[in-house]
């Protein structure tokens, strides 16, 4: 059974479809946060507190972006969307953007609690998030197709 | 092996999760909570509510409207109100010399420095709503009213001095008059009757000002024997978020040496110390501080105080008295264990920024013997608090009763501010005048009737 001519992105710019082209920009600065508050909780410098918030604001935006894009995807094809990993891997995503909008808020109050202890406690659950639906989100492309154009 | 986990079983699932997820983010985001009463805040034993911290912070603002042609202030009973001058730009503070003459303060904020962080960006957005409507001129200037008839209204105005830096305080010791800059205290030869200061200026000492000045005004009062000068500086971040080293010789009350600019702290922890005055009977130095944010609508009072020499009085550590500020790492157990509270409160986020003694007799007899209270008015307490100018009675040396409203109005009816008051000062005829920055106007609050 070879399923990829049926899952072509719905969302994509020159057949290169968008949502991974994105998705490594809120890894990384969800996983930089991670660190950066790590850092903070060790030294107390507010220089990073203040690396964490621009992270999670940065990974924040652009994370919404892909997945608007991931969105397009899963609602615009009938068949992505019945592929076994799409669901788990859509709502976890979703759980991890809600977590780092909250992580987001958290770190905008003044100095120590914005980090410790709600702060990096939410940065390490979306770190912990991350691998699984980064998985599942493979899967989609190198087991199942999804995007593949040929 | 296929993952079990079939598309239509989790379709069922992910409703609900999606709902309650949204739900909890509606909830958590408009259970913001409401202040109490300003009144169970207000004296020398506040109460203090537990300390809680937001999600979302409330950004409360006041839009600017500005004053409509006529329209004045309220005053209390046996009071009436005149705009003294107008089409000012930003006036923040007001100074009676010997001679009768006003000279009025226009200052504003030095240039913001670069982000630090994205809450700066939407804080600096939001709180751009608050600034006047009408003044974009250069303000950053001392403006003389002379009234040379003697009926109380000036005939004459002119340009003093022009092109300082954020200036704030003023005092006149002999014929040397000080303005304090935001960066430095300045002295001048003044010679009364001239219209403009002719001379340039001599820096006394320098005072910690950017490229980080968050709170920027420096309040500025003379000794009695005119030796001293005190001098405000408040602090350079709400609670630290600026990181504790640029807080050096900040939130400290300096006592600088008239003779060669040589200071030392005089008074530390006063987050935001302004309206510097000498309360006349004890001959004690009192000061109006604004206190910390972001921790609750009625955390934590500002208030004013008595300047005991060598005291702290708890910033950034802990607040009135030994309440612990978590906000603040590493934290100093040694330094709280010496925080003392202070005197009166003033309840919360009213934005204290002026305050003078009525030692004049032309106001009615319940006015007399206490101090004025110039409160701009909250930005982050739901509903608003302050914006308006209070009178505390004293009796020996100390604050005796409530504070009560003096002149009010300058919000209107639905919350946006006509004017907000700042610097206060009595006039030679013992008048009170309001600075007010957001109307640009210069208020004078006599007796009615007389």
């Amino acid at each position: 059974m070879t399923p990829v001519d049926h899952l072509e992105p719905t969302a994509r710019i020159a057949r290169h479809p968008i949502h991974p082209m994105l998705v490594p920009i809120p890894i990384t600065c969800f996983v930089g946060a991670f660190l950066t508050d790590i850092a903070y909780w060790l030294t107390a410098e507010m220089m990073w507190a203040d690396f964490s918030a621009w992270l999670l604001s940065a990974g924040l935006i652009v994370g919404v972006l892909a997945g608007i894009a991931g969105l397009v995807d899963f609602l615009g094809n009938r068949r992505i969307r019945s592929q076994p990993p799409a669901w788990p891997h859509m709502l976890g995503n979703l759980v991890v953007l809600v977590l780092a909008f909250f992580n987001t808020l958290i770190h905008s109050r003044d100095a120590w609690t914005s980090v410790v202890p709600t702060g990096i406690i939410l940065s390490f659950v979306t770190v912990l998030i991350l691998p699984v639906t980064g998985w599942l989100g493979w899967s989609l492309v190198y087991r199942h197709g999804a995007g593949v154009s040929r | 092996m296929r993952p079990r986990m079939t598309a239509a079983r989790v379709s069922h699932l992910a409703p609900c999760l999606t709902a309650l997820l949204l739900a909890g983010t509606a909830i958590t985001l408009s259970g913001c909570n409401e202040g109490g009463d300003p009144k169970a805040e207000t004296g020398a034993n506040p109460t203090l509510p537990a300390l809680v911290q937001y999600l979302l912070p409330p950004m409360n603002v006041a839009h600017v409207v500005g004053w409509k042609q006529g329209e004045t202030p309220t005053v209390a009973p046996g009071l009436k109100i005149e705009a003294l001058a107008t089409d000012l730009q930003h006036p923040r503070s007001l100074y009676t010399l010997p001679n009768g003459d006003v000279l009025v303060v226009e200052s504003k904020a030095p240039p913001a420095p670069a982000p630090r962080r994205p809450k700066d960006i939407v804080m600096a957005w939001v709180e751009s709503w608050a600034t006047s409507g009408g003044s974009t001129g250069p303000s950053n200037r001392i403006t003389l009213l002379r009234d040379t008839n003697g009926d109380g209204v000036p005939d004459a105005k002119s340009i003093y001095i022009d092109h300082l830096n954020s200036p704030f305080g003023v005092a006149l010791v002999g014929n040397d008059l000080y303005v304090a800059n935001t960066d430095a205290i300045v002295r001048y030869p003044y010679r009364p009757g001239e219209p403009e200061m002719k001379a340039q200026g001599t820096t006394l000492t320098e005072l910690p000002g950017g490229p980080i000045d968050h709170h920027w005004t420096k309040s500025l009062v003379a000794s009695k024997d005119g030796s001293l000068l005190y001098v405000g500086v408040g602090s350079n971040s709400n609670i630290t978020e600026n990181g504790i080293e640029a807080e050096k010789n900040r939130a400290d009350i300096l006592e600088v040496n008239r003779d060669n600019g040589r200071w030392r702290i005089f008074a530390s922890g006063l987050r935001n110390p302004n309206g510097l005055s000498f309360e006349p009977q004890s001959g004690a130095l009192w000061t109006v501080v604004n206190e910390r944010d972001e921790i609750g609508p009625d955390l934590v009072p500002d208030y004013m105080t008595s300047v005991k020499d060598g005291a702290f009085y708890g910033w950034p550590y802990s607040y009135y008295g030994q309440h612990v500020d978590p906000r603040v790492m590493p934290q100093r157990p040694d330094l709280v264990a010496k925080a003392i509270p202070p005197d009166y409160a003033l309840s919360s986020h009213v934005a204290p920024l002026g305050m003078v003694f009525y030692t004049g007799n032309a106001l009615p007899q319940s006015y007399r013997g206490g101090a004025f209270v110039g409160e701009h008015g909250s930005w982050n307490r739901t509903p608003l608090n302050g914006y308006k100018v209070v009178y505390v009675p004293f009796s020996e040396g100390k604050p005796d009763g409530m504070a009560q409203d003096v002149v009010t109005g300058f919000l209107n009816s639905d919350n946006q501010a006509r004017g907000r008051p700042v610097g206060l000062a009595v006039d030679k005829t013992g008048a009170l005048l309001i600075a007010d920055d957001v109307g640009n106007t210069v208020w004078r609050v006599t007796a009615a009737g007389g």
